[in-house]
């Protein structure tokens, strides 16, 4: 798996902070840069643990589904567990 | 005219926006603020006239501005001025002068907190040579891609002031 470009980290990165700024998880106790470092280890662990985190999918779901269909669930699951109730 | 009087004073609500890239209007506990992006440049547009007892010795504008969520990291804003006097520039374009920066400005470590930046403006063609009685169009922009502007998330403006320097 490749990583994102930097076009796309960039993009994430300005979305990010805008939905920071619009939601009310607080205030952002980091510079630009400090977040855009952020964002790029997030997605190197992504990358670094994508097959890692496939083979801990049972079956037939790690057959079944298709990338995108288990990134949303990843999404789903790790949104649940940190971010409800904050 | 004494240095430091105060020429006018803008607030958020007074902000015209580009045809695009502009601040966008919001509120903040009922104050009305412009919010400006921390990647995308932004800018606004605010017109007056010069007051007649202008003296000449340029002016500064002071920028009050808070940050919507963050408590760390400095803004840099820009400011640019077109004269519009009678005969002179064609409005159908714009013709805004050099833009003049402030200094990079850390935000108070209170995301609610006003910060003042200042940007100077020296008589002559910093002013796009405006003189006393004359209209004019101020310019200001947010300069996320000057390495001084670390700040994440959107500055928001909530108050301009012109004065004499």
């Amino acid at each position: 798996m490749a990583a994102l470009t930097d076009a796309d980290r960039a993009e994430l990165h300005a979305d990010f902070m805008r939905r920071m700024d619009m939601q009310t998880f607080g205030s952002c106790p980091l510079t630009k840069s400090e977040l855009r470092a952020a964002v790029d280890a997030m997605d190197a662990w992504i990358v670094a643990n994508a097959a890692s985190l496939n083979t801990a999918i049972p079956q037939p779901a790690r057959g079944a589904l298709n990338g995108a269909q288990k990134a949303m669930l990843f999404s789903a699951v790790v949104e649940r567990r940190y971010v409800k109730g904050a | 005219m004494a240095s430091g009087n105060t020429l006018g004073t803008f607030g958020a609500r007074d902000g015209v926006p580009p045809g695009s890239n502009y601040a966008t209007q919001d509120t903040r506990n009922n104050i009305p603020v412009l919010d400006f992006d921390a990647t995308t440049e932004e800018t606004i547009l605010f017109g007056d006239a010069l007051p007649d007892h202008y003296g000449g010795g340029g002016i500064t504008v002071d920028v009050w501005w808070m940050a919507t969520s963050a408590t760390t990291g400095a803004v840099v804003w820009g400011g640019s001025i077109e004269r519009e006097n009678a005969g002179g520039t064609d409005l159908d374009s714009d013709s805004f002068a050099t833009e003049q920066l402030a200094s990079a400005v850390n935000t108070d470590a209170t995301s609610g907190k006003g910060n003042k930046s200042t940007i100077t403006f020296t008589a002559g063609a910093n002013m796009d040579s405006l003189v006393a009685g004359e209209p004019y169009r101020l310019k200001i922009a947010r300069k996320p891609a000057d390495a001084g502007d670390t700040m994440s998330g959107d500055a928001e403006i909530y108050r301009v002031k012109v004065r004499e320097t």
